[in-house]
């Protein structure tokens, strides 16, 4: 591993101006995914900025709408009992995140900047419409963070700037969601994965929000689903239609960890199980 | 002996306070005075000729002390073919070939100087699979053997062949037959701890090294010739084991990484740690070898098997370890597990451009127990046979010897069927589910040693302190299977005295005894007949002393014990008993006559008895050693002929599974394993050893895989080599052990370390087939592979 130097800011814009200084290197949140790159060679930084010491960066706070800062621990959303009850399938999507140990470490910042298509929080953040909210030496702007990932690996992060925050708004009493994760084992990264919510009137579902992890080159709302099921009498016929559009609306490849045809399989599958599963249909 | 003090009690284990704590020391907290780190430039080619190293850059970098290649250190032969160099200096054969290494004085630099050597490579079209390697006109991955005699194939020269009975005639009175191809994939150990040692030079230049090894005599012989090799005749090596972090095969061989740590020690003149990450352990240490088994078996109308044909591919990868002896016990079940009267069976192991394999637990039975009990459900269903009753049909039974020639003195085959049949439902299950499903599969291992070298002994030294400590001194090792905490309650229970006088000393060659290796399930068979007949021994010392000692002793106990109480009237003691060795005894650590009265005095505890014996004109301090070696044969492999251990284990598992057949995921809903043990020792290290081996049998039946790509390993980390974790293990687990006492047994037990994940694969994949209908044949059954399956049998 090659050496390097480490800082740690006591201020964002300590954070920044060093960033901004020392050429070729990183801000370093939990460091779950970075340090795996930096000891893989993959990486090679000449220094690491470590944000875990800048005030309110690891904090939430729920006042109307929901703030969670950036450098908030994994293990910290599963903990906040607020935050369970307003922001449940966030809660239920940070359960799936690798073991304890890297939950104790691993922050949802880090797991949104590192722009993987199959991690475990951007898809639940996406169907909750959360807003990411960035900061550089000249401002400040939010993002909607379906906006935010480009590519793999790649954010619309440019590289003096740092997400700060995350703001998701309160969900209304009559919305339901589900995530799903299929791994290979249990503890592990998500072959495919589908976090799905559903705003329901009677039958009749006013709002749908489904996003599909390791499906494509990032993390991905799949909006056809979202139009077919909102303002229909949801029927296990429509669901089946939804488990196709969502086979269909995909664009895995295959890899070590799966195929592309059983990516498609299991994201279809799961839309259908999700919608089962909110709308108590039992299984299908 | 049936009345057992310890044996069968909740003894908890000696090492495992400081483990849980972390104050055990691994070979990865070893730290030498001047101590360097080395690190190996591997090929990262598979097959290629080497033009030239530059080495230059990499010496210059400060604190680097030492670079070596084959062309500046002495010429190493490794393996038992003798086919594989410490260093590669023409060729490189595999994508782990070691063809340089640097010593440095940290971690760090060491690993800078790696990546600052630059070798040439001619690149060579290399070898991938046994079939390709057997075509006609197929490059050679070695030109010439080990003496220089030019090979024309790619074939490893070593046979494993079984034929008895009439295969022809078996086959004609065949009324139902199958055949099936089935493999299995290259599976890493996935061990703890990973590898790594220390080697140390002294100013006489003799060798001290601390290695993981689960053979450290074997590996002194090896070390101790390598040594001749670089220059230093008649110097010798002593090897230390740390404690280990799990082994599962890995300490097998000798290795690559060890000779190279030699060799930069010798260099530098310093102690040189060599320390694989989890990622070298992963793509540069030897895994379990794949393998492709064809068998043909055949029942008569009543379901009695009349023949059965195996044949065997391996593929050896670019040198050969003991992966290549894997068909050694591949024939134990092949000839033996059931009554089957005509037998083939046939081993080929080719050479290619893959990583060359080493033993892992089980070594080569779970493959052919796999192909095996697939096969005979499929053969079950053929027949329309109920696939338990099949099995109970054909049940080994006490005092056969099969056609293989073991001896087969105890059997608890048919006991243990029973068990599953019962635990599992079977009767109410098999056949009846939707999407749910029973299977089963039995095992036959070895339990008395397994006496695949010249020797398949084990020594002991037992030591008597002035204070009535047992410390004990045994070749065998402990890698966290719960070898010392059955010597512990071996010694305690076969001398007479607490657990907690008894002192397991660290395995050394400088001072225990020889021990052929703890591998084979032999651990605690040999370890226990040894303590036997080392504490027999002691014993008679004692009881010898005692004739003297014991009647002035206790008088002199008496004297305190009346002065303490006034008026106490002793019985009548008859001390001519004392003459007589056979009437003493000693009970928790005191000495006394057998069926005396219970006054306490004369109970003589036994330090202060070996002060007695001790400081005294000509006094004396006792020890007994013993040497058992098992009554069992080196087996002939080309003819597939001999009783290669003393006693043998059977048992069997069934699982009930639930298939999900839109994601083609198994879920395990409940398992029931049924092992024959000869007698419980240590109840919780047994447990202890089904759970841990059921773990590593359904990771070898569902998730684990290496996968390669023209050699290279491709998931060499745990983020894409999925071993189970207690989230996997999340169902009912009923453990049957059934004890029939063996008489070559120590108290009566066999060996048990390996069954435990012998037949999980097939149980899983018999059930499998019960639940849906799909019959996978390559492991790991994957969701991928039932789901095709399941596709396939829908268009049907």
């Amino acid at each position: 591993m090659k050496r390097f130097d480490y800082f740690l800011p006591q201020s964002l814009e300590e954070a920044l101006e060093l960033k901004k200084k020392i050429p070729n290197s990183r801000f370093i949140a939990g460091g779950t995914d970075l340090m795996v790159q930096i000891r893989g060679g993959e990486l090679k930084p000449s220094a690491l900025i470590s944000l875990r010491s800048i005030p309110d960066l690891s904090s939430i706070e729920i006042n109307g709408s929901i703030r969670i800062g950036a450098m908030t621990t994994v293990t910290d959303l599963i903990y906040n009992p607020d935050l369970e009850h307003q922001a449940k399938l966030l809660v239920d999507a940070a359960r799936r995140v690798g073991s304890p140990q890297i939950r104790n470490v691993a922050t949802v910042g880090g797991n949104l900047c590192n722009c993987s298509p199959c991690a475990d929080l951007a898809l639940s953040l996406l169907v909750l419409e959360a807003k990411a909210r960035i900061q550089s030496l000249s401002g400040t702007q939010d993002v909607p963070l379906q906006k935010f990932f480009e590519s793999p690996g790649k954010s619309c992060l440019s590289p003096d700037q740092i997400l700060t925050d995350i703001f998701i708004e309160p969900v209304s009493s009559n919305t339901k969601s589900v995530f799903l994760k299929k791994g290979r084992v249990k503890m592990d990264l998500a072959v495919a994965s589908v976090a799905l919510l559903l705003e329901m009137e009677g039958e009749i579902c006013r709002k749908a929000r489904v996003a599909a992890g390791s499906v494509a080159p990032v993390p991905l709302r799949l909006q056809k689903v979202e139009v077919l099921l909102e303002g229909q009498a949801l029927s296990p016929e429509l669901a089946d239609l939804a488990q196709r559009m969502a086979s269909e609306s995909v664009a895995p490849i295959s890899d070590i960890r799966g195929t592309e045809e059983y990516r498609r399989q299991i994201v279809g599958v799961y839309v259908k199980r999700g919608l089962a599963q909110i709308l108590g249909w039992g299984l299908v | 002996m049936t009345d057992f003090r310890f044996i069968g009690k909740r003894i908890s284990r000696p090492d495992g306070p400081d483990k849980a704590a972390g104050k055990a020391h691994y070979i990865h907290d070893l730290k030498r005075p001047g101590m360097l780190f080395g690190k190996i430039k591997f090929s990262q080619h598979a097959f290629a000729r080497i033009k030239h190293i530059d080495t230059s850059k990499a010496e210059r970098i400060p604190g680097v002390k030492a670079v070596i290649t084959a062309q500046n250190t002495p010429e190493i032969r490794i393996g038992f073919l003798r086919d594989n160099f410490a260093l590669k200096k023409e060729k490189v054969r595999q994508y782990r070939d070691e063809v340089a290494a640097v010593a440095a004085i940290d971690p760090d630099i060491a690993e800078e100087a790696v990546e600052q050597i630059r070798v040439e490579y001619e690149i060579q079209p290399g070898i991938f699979s046994p079939d390709e390697a057997l075509q006609k006109g197929a490059p050679l991955i070695h030109e010439n053997d080990s003496r220089g005699r030019a090979r024309t194939d790619n074939i490893v020269p070593i046979k494993f062949h079984h034929e008895s009975g009439d295969l022809g005639a078996g086959r004609r009175s065949a009324k139902y037959m199958v055949e099936g191809e089935y493999s299995t994939p290259l599976v890493q150990q996935s061990c703890m701890g990973t590898a790594g040692c220390i080697a140390e030079f002294d100013m006489n230049r003799n060798l001290t090294l601390w290695a993981k090894t689960q053979i450290p005599f074997l590996a002194q012989r090896d070390f101790n010739r390598a040594l001749s090799d670089m220059g230093l005749q008649d110097k010798n090596t002593r090897v230390i084991v740390p404690t280990l972090g799990g082994a599962f095969g890995t300490g097998l061989d000798t290795h690559t990484y060890e000779y190279i740590t030699i060799l930069l020690a010798f260099r530098t003149g310093h102690p040189v740690k060599i320390l694989y990450s989890r990622e070298e352990e992963f793509a540069y240490l030897s895994p379990r070898q794949s393998s492709q088994i064809r068998i043909l078996q055949g029942c008569d109308s009543n379901g009695k098997l009349v023949f059965r044909k195996v044949e065997v591919l391996q593929d050896n990868g670019a040198y050969t370890s003991w992966g290549a002896t894997y068909p050694s016990v591949m024939m134990l079940p092949a000839t033996s597990l059931y009554r089957v009267p005509n037998v083939f069976f046939d081993a080929r192991l080719v050479y290619t451009n893959n990583t060359y394999c080493q033993a892992m637990r089980g070594y080569g039975n779970p493959e052919l127990t796999w192909a095996l009990e697939s096969n005979l459900d499929e053969l079950a269903e053929e027949a329309g046979i109920d696939s338990y009753e099949l099995r109970r049909l054909n049940c080994n039974l006490p005092g056969e010897t099969t056609p293989m020639g073991l001896k087969i003195s105890t059997c608890g085959l048919k006991e243990s069927l029973e068990s599953v049949v019962k635990k599992i439902e079977w009767k109410k299950k098999h056949k009846k589910g939707k999407n749910r499903g029973v299977g089963m599969a039995s095992l036959i291992h070895v339990g008395g040693g397994a006496r695949i070298y010249k020797s398949d002994a084990s020594g002991i030294i037992l030591k008597l302190d002035d204070f009535g400590n047992v410390y004990v001194y045994h070749g065998g090792v402990e890698m966290g299977q719960g070898l010392h905490a059955v010597l512990t309650t071996a010694v305690a229970e076969a001398l007479g005295v607490r657990p907690e006088k008894v002192f397991i000393n660290p395995t050394d060659t400088g001072t225990c005894p020889w021990d052929v290796g703890t591998h084979a399930s032999r651990g605690t068979f040999m370890a226990g007949n040894a303590t036997l007949l080392a504490a027999d021994k002691l014993r008679t010392k004692i009881f010898e002393l005692a004739t003297d000692v014991y009647p002035r002793e206790v008088k002199k106990s008496l004297e305190k014990y009346r002065k303490k109480n006034p008026g106490y009237q002793p019985p009548e003691i008859d001390f001519k008993k004392a003459a007589r060795l056979e009437n003493f005894d000693i009970k928790d650590g005191y000495l006394s006559i057998k069926d005396g009265p219970a006054e306490p005095w004369l109970n003589l505890e036994l330090g202060r008895f070996l002060r007695a014996v001790h400081f005294r004109s000509q006094g004396q301090m006792l020890t007994a050693e013993a040497f058992y070696d098992p009554p069992n044969e080196l087996p002939d492999f080309e003819k597939g002929y001999g009783n290669i251990s003393a006693t043998y284990v059977y048992g069997t598992q069934g699982v009930e599974v639930e298939v999900d057949t839109e994601t083609g995921e198994v879920k395990i809903l409940r398992l029931t394993a049924a092992h024959e043990v000869g007698k419980v020792l240590n109840p919780e290290g047994l447990k202890g050893q089904i759970y841990g081996a059921l773990a590593q049998g359904i990771g070898y039946a569902l998730y684990e895989e290496l996968k390669t790509e023209k050699g290279r390993i491709l998931n060499p980390n745990f983020k894409d080599y999925k071993i189970p974790t207690i989230q996997e293990m999340d169902f009912p687990i009923d453990l049957d052990f059934i004890e029939i006492a063996d008489e070559f047994g120590p108290f009566g037990a066999k060996g048990i370390a390996e069954p435990g994940l012998v037949p999980t694969a097939p149980a899983i994949a018999n059930a499998i087939y019960d639940a849906v209908g799909v019959r996978i044949r390559d492991l790991p059954i994957t969701p991928e592979k039932v789901l095709a399956e399941l596709k396939k049998l829908e268009r049907r």
